[in-house]
């Protein structure tokens, strides 16, 4: 047991094993997170009861909230798996971090969007200069500057150590950020979900938003999958295997 | 060269803003900051670039000398010949958005606490850019992040001093910052060189 | 159904931000199939030229 569990780790490291495996599990991932989806909407948009103060408006919260959520998980699992990348310098570890990035990217751009489409009707205003807004647009701004400093390489794994490098900074960064935006300056409505002690908001409400958060993160996985994928077959053209994958799919007529 | 920028930047503003006395005076501190800051990003770019072109920054990699130390003294030199003269001409800046002379002093000690911090920072992300085509636009993009709550802090002093409220809480936090990036920038820094040109 | 596409008056703003959060996920999955299509493409077309240099290269024998 002690002895296969790294083992096994260790070969799914190799690109060509964690292409299939990824390959596998993916449309399960994807399948899950649509059905969490579906039915943390139904009971969001649907079962829920609109809000005594804020209307229906609040049920923006049910994609606002989680995509926040994932913007700050998924910076940290670029983080993580950013180190591991510089260092041990495993390929795997830099393609998840490198593709990490624009699906994190994406998930905070929808909390800055959403975000604003919510203040316009209960603040008054598309944009405020509030602490976690401003955070928000800190952390979008942190996942560009990953993102185009990994493009601004000739060589992509040079570029990915050396944006791996600049995540490892940035999330250092992140929580200074965050205190010093808050000593700056604040508006947003505290957290209302709490894992401990009793939570601020009724049971109807809660449990889509943490369907949604399940969904949202089983949606990562699967969107990060199929990019590690794409990554791979690129880093790794002049390989055997992907030759294989590239001769086998002209024969089944190009799928996928 | 970034004096000038600075220069010019600053006698926009109030060509933008109106001559009142009033509102210049509360936005002063705050302009002055920005334009020291894009004055030093303007000339950032520039940290490492000749010794790249000319090879000499592989000899510093090369060199028996711990790297850290050496890039140290470069952030340094940098610091010297950008942000003191910004500094210097910082007072004749305030001076022409009417700051008051009295919140001088903090304005000065901000920006003697805050350009090191931007040098740090700064020479950090040039390191990373080393091995890549031009990129301006991308070191200001990675840049905005870091330096928030330097200009935060700074900032905050400033407009503190103005309204007569208490301002070292702010100084002492970018003094702490600055004795932290002050150990670990350098270590980065080379550890950024190291990846950015592949030794 | 009426009742609930008005969602209470905040139609123009609750509506929207699904929206926004639909397609920018959906071009977020999209993407990776692209580029995944495009470089395999890429690498069958650099696979056909080498075969047929090869080819070219074993009959004839002009070129070294």
């Amino acid at each position: 047991m002690s002895k296969w569990i790294p083992l096994w780790l260790h070969k799914l490291g190799s690109p060509p094993i964690f292409y299939r495996f990824a390959g596998t599990l993916r449309p399960w991932f994807l399948a899950l997170a649509l059905i969490a989806g579906a039915i943390g909407l139904y009971g969001g948009l649907v079962l829920a009861p609109a809000d005594y103060q804020q209307g229906d408006a609040y049920r923006i919260i049910f994609i606002h909230v989680p995509s926040a959520w994932m913007g700050l998980f998924i910076y940290g699992v670029m983080a993580v798996a950013s180190f591991i990348a510089l260092v041990w310098r495993i390929k795997l570890a830099e393609a998840v971090a490198m593709e990490s990035a624009p699906i994190g990217a994406a998930f905070t751009f929808i909390t800055l969007v959403t975000g604003s489409l919510w203040g316009k009707p209960m603040w008054g205003t598309w944009w405020t200069w509030d602490a976690r807004l401003t955070s928000e647009l800190v952390l979008l701004f942190l996942y560009l500057g990953v993102i185009g400093l990994y493009h601004a390489f000739e060589d992509r794994r040079q570029g990915a150590r050396a944006a791996a490098f600049l995540a490892i900074i940035g999330i250092i960064n992140v929580p200074i950020v965050h205190f010093s935006v808050n000593w700056w300056n604040t508006l947003h409505q505290g957290s209302t979900v709490r894992i401990l002690g009793p939570s601020k908001i009724s049971m109807d409400m809660l449990w889509p938003l943490l369907t949604m958060m399940v969904a949202t993160k089983l949606y990562y996985v699967a969107s990060l999958f199929g990019r590690v994928r794409a990554d791979l077959l690129e880093l790794e053209g002049g390989k055997d295997w992907v030759r294989r994958i590239a001769t086998g799919e002209q024969a089944t007529g190009e799928q996928a | 060269m970034p004096v000038l920028y600075a220069l010019i930047v600053a006698t926009l503003f109030p060509f933008a803003l109106g001559p009142e006395d009033a509102l210049l005076q509360r936005i002063a501190g705050g302009v002055v900051l920005v334009t020291v800051l894009l004055a030093m990003l303007l000339a950032l770019d520039a940290m490492f670039r000749s010794d790249i072109e000319d090879g000499s920054l592989e000899q510093l990699v090369l060199a028996p000398q711990p790297l850290a130390l050496m890039l140290g003294m470069k952030i340094l030199a940098h610091w010297f010949t950008t942000a003191l003269p910004l500094i210097v001409i910082a007072p004749l800046l305030a001076g022409m958005l009417h700051l008051p002379v009295q919140v001088m002093g903090v304005l000065m000690l901000a920006l003697l606490l805050a350009t090191p911090m931007l040098s740090l920072l700064g020479a950090v992300l040039v390191a990373l850019t080393a091995g890549t085509r031009r990129s301006g636009m991308l070191l200001a993009l990675m840049l905005l992040p870091l330096c928030v709550p330097v200009v935060i802090f700074a900032a905050g002093a400033v407009a503190a001093a103005q309204q007569g409220l208490p301002w070292v809480a702010p100084i002492a936090w970018l003094g702490a910052a600055l004795v932290l990036a002050l150990v670990l920038a350098p270590l980065a820094c080379a550890a950024a060189l190291r990846i950015a040109l592949d030794a | 159904m009426s009742q609930f596409l008005a969602m209470g008056g905040y139609a123009a703003y609750v509506w929207p931000a699904y929206a926004v959060f639909f397609l920018v996920l959906l071009a977020d999955f999209i993407s990776p199939m692209l580029r995944r299509r495009r470089n395999l493409r890429e690498l069958r077309a650099r696979l056909a030229r080498q075969t047929a240099r090869q080819q070219r290269t074993a009959s004839p024998a002009v070129n070294p």
